[in-house]
């Protein structure tokens, strides 16, 4: 019963504090986890390492679930890593069943958060030395089978392929950063340019153009429609949540959290690729992978499981090696090293008391995740029941702020959300994908990065084969969802032939 | 609402009044000062450093400071646009350093800014080996090179990280002339980047930290993760001003043993090539000198009190004030010295 001791006051008000904020942050497009823990990092000190860390880890969990809700409602993804829950919590939304998307996304996000948590209590001196093994060439490769996801989520294979190569040749605009083993110098930058295109076009301004300025844009093209009114939420019998939703979607929310919890323990790999390999696994295997992207609860599921089950994975790397597995564990260090306590190898086992403290704190923070969320959704539901004319306002200035604030005020993310809104309103006309193209543009410079290492270190393309079994898993894993795609996509033309 | 004259005339006097304790007198900080950091890392040291200065001025000068880890581009930019004061910038040697090696977006810092007064030293900067690495010393490494072997060494180019693999190269040059085409550098990116070349056997040297891989230290012989210091760049004056129970297991003796003399990288015949990665301030080249004056009055005053000195020790950091003009004119002798090994390094021999 150690952990009783951390159940001060204190560190339980830090806990549900730093999660409700945690929520407020992701749910608001522009705003992440990541930002939440910066804002507050400079508090930690004052507060000590176990509180400080309670107040940081409830911002990490809440900043991740809290996304999911303006991806469900408005089909703007609150954080890069709930891009996917877009795809098919709007439709869902749209519909008129936006409570029961929501419900779903929440619980998934607790059990993606559980299973991750105990992978790391349980094995995370185990799971930092298989994460040892993967080198640039296995990094690719996994960035890879992320790709193919592109694939799948075309309309027009052709088209959508096209899409996210462009996504990933936008992507790579700017300087090659010596921060990522690059050289540092400049590509694909217009000449003139260059001042405000060194850093290249940041994701979340790209992201929340494209998924939030273009959808203000269409409405303002097609006229102000009605909102819906309180009586739309109030949904019929057909769509109201059962917990018989989660029937047969047991391996799912088990396979995501795994791949979730996998991806976090790969440092450098990124939480974004983390829902995108979920909800590419949870498309390729199943029964009708046709009504994916449509309001399918097994796209929400994967999506938000896999996210969650990040939060735990990505402590796996951080705690037992002293490496952070994403962004936001990348700044948790910062709460060590202002209180002058180095993480590495041996961390784990010099600072017992820390450990424990930041599991109960996980737990608690998933836990109060759950029962914040949960129980809020009646309220956030109505969202969508807000007037158009009043919504669309406030979202812009959200976006507009969420894009300023990303890289603590750069006015060039203003204009970069401006012109990827422009771009998401005109995609369609030029019957570009979009789907496809933010994919390509989220791992773009992880690909990048992974496959020139890789060459680098190794000198030939035949690494990729020949480097470990796991490479040769992970082409075994790509081949099968591009055939998948493939066989997809023909089953799609005959059924269209048929049809017509 | 309508606005009439008289409601115009009242919300301008209330915005003169409000806004009076943001133009006091000039050689008065902002109320609100943004300190940007070259470095995107809150976990780094440039992050703790800045944010032990940070929370000093602040409580001295009555002003609210925020560190901002921006990165040395952006950084750099935020300070050249801003002349009031606002923003000021918290760097180390790469500063120059980025621009010696030609990084892309890294101005020289003694040409369109104020270098400011110096703040502390890190000095954590060191070289490891894998456990099992048959070289035991630096003679080993560049006599290994001598003989032809290819010496692979893990860096991020253009900055702290290469000024000790240039040095290295300049030591085996010096040791047997075109020797050093086999020290030759793996281009990484972060520590975690360097380490897990060295697990992947893509590096026989890696660039890391005393903090950052004293543990990897610990590990025993047959752990793949398994580090030894061969290395330490920083002078035996600074880390004798190190706590002497040092990090970890490594005590301060234990560290002297790295450093020069008693692990020599020769600079010329007679003088060993040394490093402290020194932080210190950057200013906008046209804010009011006074404003300047007054942060160095403040550090001044905050150094006589002792203890900011207290909190970076135990935080492994050697306070290193010095006021701007000395700082500046220090700093522009390492610049230059630098700069000439890099030089001397592109010429063939």
């Amino acid at each position: 019963m150690d952990f009783l001791q951390f159940l001060t006051p204190m560190y339980l008000f830090l806990i549900f504090s730093g999660t409700l904020v945690g929520i407020i942050f992701g749910a608001i497009p522009g705003m992440t986890a990541t930002m939440a823990v910066a804002v507050c990092l400079p508090l930690t000190y004052s507060l000590g390492l176990d509180n400080g860390l309670a107040l940081l880890l409830g911002l990490y969990v809440g900043g991740i679930s809290g996304g999911l809700v303006p991806a469900i409602l408005l089909g703007i993804p609150g954080t890069p890593s709930s891009i996917t829950t877009c795809f098919d919590g709007y439709p869902m939304a749209q519909r008129g069943e936006g409570e029961k998307a929501l419900r779903i996304g929440i619980i998934s996000s607790l059990v993606g958060g559980l299973i991750s948590l105990a992978a790391l209590f349980l094995f995370a001196p185990a799971l930092a030395e298989f994460a040892i093994k993967f080198s640039y060439v296995e990094k690719f490769l996994i960035i890879l089978f992320a790709l193919t996801v592109m694939a799948a989520l075309s309309d027009n294979m052709l088209l959508g392929i096209f899409s996210g190569f462009l996504g990933i040749f936008v992507s790579l605009i700017g300087v090659y950063d010596v921060t990522e083993g690059g050289n540092g110098q400049y590509r694909l930058i217009p000449p003139g340019t260059e001042y405000w295109l060194e850093g290249g076009f940041s994701l979340l301004p790209v992201l929340i153009g494209l998924f939030g300025l273009a959808t203000i844009l269409e409405g303002a093209e097609a006229g102000m429609p009605k909102g819906q009114s309180l009586k739309d939420i109030k949904v019929g019998e057909h769509s109201r949540f059962r917990w018989s939703v989660f029937k047969g979607q047991v391996v799912n929310l088990v396979r995501s959290s795994s791949i979730g919890t996998f991806v976090g323990i790969l440092p450098g790999v990124g939480g974004s690729a983390a829902s995108i390999l979920s909800y590419t696994a949870a498309k390729t295997a199943s029964k009708d992978p046709d009504s994916f992207g449509k309001g399918n609860p097994a796209g929400i599921i994967a999506s938000e499981s896999g996210n969650n089950g990040l939060t735990g994975g990505a402590l796996v790397p951080l705690l037992s090696l002293g490496i952070p597995g994403d962004s936001t564990t990348a700044l948790l260090i910062g709460a060590f090293t202002l209180q002058g306590i180095q993480v590495g190898p041996l961390f784990i086992g010099n600072n017992p008391g820390t450990w424990d403290s930041m599991i109960v704190a996980m737990l608690l923070a998933n836990l109060v995740m759950f029962g914040l969320m949960y129980f809020a959704i009646r309220w956030l539901a109505m969202v969508v029941a807000v007037p158009k004319h009043i919504l669309f306002p406030v979202i812009l200035m959200m976006c507009v702020i969420g894009a300023y604030t990303i890289n603590y005020g750069i006015m060039f993310d203003v204009w970069t959300l401006l012109i990827f809104g422009i771009v998401g309103w005109l995609a369609p006309k030029l019957k570009l994908e979009i789907a496809p193209f933010i994919i390509g543009f989220i791992l773009g410079p992880a690909a990048e990065i992974y496959f020139v290492k890789s060459l680098e270190s190794f000198g030939t393309l035949s690494i990729f084969f020949t480097k470990s079994w796991i490479a040769l898993l992970l082409w075994a894993l790509i081949i099968g969802s591009v055939v998948g795609s493939a066989m997809l996509a023909r089953r799609k033309a005959q059924g269209q032939g048929a049809a017509a | 609402m309508k606005l009439t004259r008289r409601t115009i005339l009242a919300a301008a006097c209330s915005a003169a009044v409000l806004a009076q304790p943001m133009a006091a007198a000039a050689q008065d900080l902002p109320r609100n000062v943004r300190l940007v950091i070259g470095s995107n890392s809150t976990g780094g040291d440039t992050y703790q450093a800045a944010a032990i200065v940070a929370e000093a001025l602040s409580e001295r000068l009555g002003v609210n400071i925020k560190v901002d880890a921006v990165g040395p581009s952006e950084a750099f930019k935020a300070v050249g646009r801003d002349k009031r004061g606002t923003t000021i910038m918290l760097h180390h040697d790469q500063s120059y350093l980025a621009n010696l090696y030609g990084v892309p977006g890294n101005p020289d810092p003694f040409e369109g800014y104020v270098v400011g007064p110096s703040l502390t030293i890190n000095p954590g900067n060191a070289y490891l080996v894998p456990k099992n690495s048959p070289y035991q010393t630096m003679d080993d490494v560049l006599n290994a090179a001598a003989e032809g072997t290819r010496v692979r060494v893990a860096i991020q180019p253009g900055g702290v990280s290469e000024i000790g693999y240039t040095a290295l190269r300049n030591a085996a040059r010096m040791n047997a002339a075109g020797s050093e085409e086999n020290i030759v550098p793996v281009n990484t990116g972060s520590q975690s980047d360097k380490n897990q070349a060295m697990f992947d056997g893509l590096a026989d040297i890696i660039n890391g930290s005393i903090q950052a891989n004293e543990q990897f230290a610990q590990l025993p012989d047959d752990d793949q993760k398994a580090m030894r210091f061969l290395w330490i760049t920083a002078t035996p004056e600074v880390l004798q001003q190190g706590p002497e129970a040092g990090v970890g297991n490594l005590t301060r003796a234990d560290m002297l043993q790295y450093a020069a003399p008693q692990t020599s990288v020769k600079l010329t015949e007679t003088e060993d090539f040394t490093f402290d990665k020194r932080f210190f301030l950057i200013y906008n080249k046209d804010m009011d000198p006074a404003q300047m004056q007054t942060v160095d009055d403040a550090l001044a005053a905050i150094y006589q009190k002792g203890d900011i000195q207290k909190r970076m020790l135990e935080a492994f950091f050697i306070p290193a004030y010095l006021p701007m003009t000395e700082s500046a004119e220090l700093l522009k002798g390492k610049r230059d010295a630098y700069g000439a090994i890099i030089e001397a390094l592109k010429a063939p021999q």
